[in-house]
């Protein structure tokens, strides 16, 4: 890895964990995020991820498939995923892709991202905030 | 036949004095200053070949006639190129066309330009163009950067360029100022054309006017309305991506068409990686039939055997050739799959800008 600027960074906040993207990510970089961000979730035993993308313009078949496989492990693994800060015009392309993201629970910003984590329920998925 | 064959013929006619009356034939079709002095060049090299064959009295009406052949050309020429281009001395022998004779001779002129390079640039050429190895890596190894090896690569193949057509033309170059003129051409480098006067020496010299065309077809791509990213790991994806929404944000492009492009880019240049491993994605600014952007992905990979089935594949079915590619046709509003087995993959995808 190059040093300089971290191209990911993840917090622990209480039971929760909240990975920021700050940059592009290229393929490499997009897999062992996934990989860092599932050790943390079993070494933390967390409840909740949120994972803030808004500093990415592309979000690519790799990169959402990647997203969709983290929430499906973390799932797995008893944590609930969302995604954050999905920008309008990359909703409108992975739409346009033709990627079904019906598994991505997504709140606007971190903030409604902490709200839903906090929230008394879960929501069921195909009343979430997804976009499809 | 003329005068032409006959060794003694009369003196050259002045091409010079045609140049004013090129000069307003083409301006008044071509607007783009660069491109209609390229158009002007080009028109001279034709009427200078021919000019011998033509009646004295009518060679002003033969470089009217050329210079509107020229410019109503200029757009086929532009698509035949922008198919060829890169094909044009990569190393591997093109298509035979007729015959194997003919092949083996362009083979034999690659090897014989190779000949005239030194063995650094030889090494650098070969470890990048037939090995595959990114500039990055070969930065690493001269203790370089990745943008100097870059322009040490095209200063390379504008050389090795030169060397074939010469090289294939059989010709050693009669004056001191061949060389310098035929790189500046090849090279498409308009300052150093000027430096060495290029277009007057294309007027005084027949080698170089003959084997200019062929470089002053390519010149004309190096303009600064197309981006090449050389494609080798998945941080060129990214790269390529990031270059393409940049390049079309100038024509003004939405923000929500600036992310199809850099997604549908993104798309078919992890295609290259993923199955290719070596190629390139060439973006370019249109300006007719109306502003849009196109993108060419090229790849010398195995090819799809399929490209109907490739162009069915959904993401869904993780099974199946998972090209993308059905994806990256939604962004973009045209789009096309060239594909040949043991050859290589083209996909062209363009995408109008909205009024
Ligand atoms: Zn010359």
């Amino acid at each position: 890895m190059t040093p300089g600027p971290k191209l990911v960074s993840i917090l622990r906040q209480g039971p929760y964990l909240i990975a920021s993207v700050h940059t592009a990510l290229d393929d490499t970089q997009m897999t062992r995020f996934q990989e860092d961000l599932i050790e943390q979730i079993g070494r933390h035993r967390s409840r909740g991820v949120i994972i803030d993308v808004a500093a990415l313009d592309v979000l690519d078949s790799f990169a959402t498939r990647t997203l969709r496989t983290i929430g499906e492990i973390a799932r797995l693994r008893g944590a609930r995923t969302i995604i954050v800060g999905i920008q309008p015009e990359v909703a409108f392309a992975i739409v346009s892709l033709g990627m079904s993201t019906g598994s991505l629970e997504t709140a606007l910003d971190l903030e409604e991202g902490l709200t839903y984590l906090d929230g008394p329920t879960w929501r069921e998925p195909d009343r979430a905030r997804a976009a499809r | 036949m003329r005068s032409g064959n006959e060794p003694d013929s009369p003196a050259q006619p002045d091409i010079t004095s045609l140049i004013p009356l090129v000069r307003r034939v083409v301006g008044a079709r071509v607007h783009e200053a660069t491109v209609a002095e390229d158009l002007v060049q080009e028109t001279l090299t034709r009427v200078l070949a021919t000019a011998p064959r033509v009646e004295p009295g009518l060679l002003e009406s033969y470089a009217i006639v050329t210079a509107r052949n020229v410019v109503s050309s200029l757009w086929r020429e532009q698509d035949r190129h922008r198919r060829n281009q890169h094909r044009v001395v990569d190393l591997r022998p093109p298509d035979p066309p007729d015959t194997d004779l003919l092949a083996s001779e362009e083979q034999g002129a690659v090897t014989r330009a190779l000949a005239q390079l030194s063995e650094r640039e030889r090494h650098l050429l070969l470890a990048h163009e037939v090995n595959g190895r990114d500039t990055r890596s070969l930065a690493g190894e001269q203790g370089s950067t990745a943008g100097a090896v870059a322009a040490q690569l095209n200063r390379i193949r504008a050389r090795l360029r030169v060397e074939y057509l010469l090289a294939l033309d059989n010709a050693e170059p009669p004056t001191d100022r061949c060389r310098p003129v035929l790189l500046a051409l090849s090279g498409g480098d308009r300052r150093r054309q000027r430096e060495v006067d290029a277009g007057r020496h294309l007027l005084e010299c027949e080698l170089c006017a003959r084997l200019s065309s062929p470089l002053l077809e390519r010149g004309r791509q190096g303009r600064d309305d197309e981006v090449c990213i050389p494609i080798h790991s998945d941080g060129d994806i990214v790269a390529a991506r990031q270059a393409a929404r940049e390049l079309a944000a100038r024509l003004g492009f939405s923000r929500t068409d600036l992310t199809l492009i850099a997604t549908a880019v993104s798309e078919v240049a992890r295609n290259i990686v993923r199955f290719a491993e070596a190629g390139e994605v060439v973006v370019e600014l249109l300006e007719r039939p109306r502003p849009g952007v196109r993108v060419v992905a090229r790849d010398t990979g195995p090819g799809i055997a399929d490209v109907e089935q490739a162009m069915r594949d959904g993401y869904s079915t993780y099974h199946g050739l998972g090209l993308g590619l059905p994806g990256a046709r939604r962004l973009m509003d045209e789009f096309a799959v060239a594909s040949e087995l043991g050859r290589g993959t083209t996909v062209t995808m363009t995408k109008w800008r909205r009024r």
